[in-house]
């Protein structure tokens, strides 16, 4: 006897592993197996076609988020633009005078009337 | 009556009764987007599969997982398959390594996870219990190549030959690994074969 033969005493264990491994026989098993099979992959390509239609979907979205983001940083960079130009504006230009050295001009020129007035006495 | 179960596979043409065209000429309808034809074919080479499958894997379920997946990897990949060649061993490799990527997945299942549900075609019951229970736990001392070449060549009666391209080893591969398997359960079930 060679290790790698199956005697006659052996014919138990390939029944048992017969048996065991029996794929079953109910014609009934065997139409509901084809069933689920074809809607396993009915539903896979559902899928596939869901993710194709949403990267469709996705597309002109992307274009027009990417050119909102466009709009945005222009309008942005003008806007800095405007700011550092009126800035540039302010400091050139003669400043219009102001209100409070104008009061307080007044107000010297007051008390030194008083002054005058009391010396003047 | 062939199947019309999915609606989003087109019908590309008529399938003529099955028996009356070649399994190349359906594969090709197959190809051509045809639902019916697919149908077809799943249900030639269900059993088939089954049977592989179910020489790697260790249970009923999983067997049923893995051909659902090998069927949906085959049909993806029909358009790359080739007329010309033995459409079964192309999709018979295609359900082995569904079964094995399911295996590696899922590596250690129980031995009491097997299905009860196989007849025993034995006189003792006591008997029979107790050797298909040794059996499920020797099985699961195999490597699940070993394992898959056993149950191929014992259960299936695939030839060492077939058994190499199923799996994609070398045919001398297979001829070892059966060899292997079989020393490991005879060691395995030495108590029990002695006692019975």
């Amino acid at each position: 006897m060679t290790q790698d033969r199956w005697t006659s005493g052996d014919a138990d264990l390939t029944n048992a592993l017969r048996a065991l491994y029996a794929a079953p026989v109910e014609e009934n098993y065997w139409e509901a197996l084809e069933a689920r099979i074809i809607a396993h992959v009915a539903r896979a390509d559902e899928r596939t076609v869901w993710w194709a239609e949403l990267a469709e979907m996705a597309r002109p979205g992307l274009v027009a988020a990417a050119a909102l983001i466009l709009a945005a940083s222009l309008a942005l960079v003008h806007s800095r633009q405007l700011e550092v130009r009126s800035a540039y504006a302010g400091v050139i230009s003669p400043a219009a005078p102001s209100v409070e050295p104008a009061a307080r001009a007044a107000s010297v020129g007051d008390g030194d009337a008083a002054i005058h007035f009391l010396i003047s006495r | 009556m062939l199947a019309t179960s999915s609606p989003l596979l087109s019908y590309a043409a008529p399938l003529p009764a099955e028996g009356v065209i070649s399994e190349r000429a359906i594969v090709i309808a197959a190809q051509g987007g045809s639902n019916d034809a697919f149908s077809a074919l799943v249900r030639m080479h269900q059993r088939r599969a089954y049977a592989i499958v179910r020489a790697i894997v260790l249970s009923h379920e999983d067997t049923e997982d893995a051909v659902q997946e090998g069927f949906l990897h085959a049909h993806r990949a029909l358009d790359r398959f080739r007329p010309d060649q033995p459409f079964g061993a192309w999709l018979y490799r295609i359900m082995a390594n569904a079964a094995l990527d399911l295996v590696r997945r899922r590596k250690v299942r129980l031995a009491e996870e097997l299905s009860e549900t196989v007849p025993m075609p034995f006189r003792d019951p006591a008997e029979s219990g107790e050797l298909r229970e040794r059996l499920q736990q020797a099985l699961t001392h195999l490597t699940d190549r070993q394992r898959a070449v056993i149950v191929m060549h014992d259960v299936e009666g695939f030839t060492h030959g077939e058994i190499g391209r199923t799996l994609g080893i070398p045919e001398g591969t297979a001829r070892s690994d059966l060899h292997h398997a079989r020393a490991a359960l005879r060691r395995l079930l030495q108590n029990l074969r002695s006692t019975s």
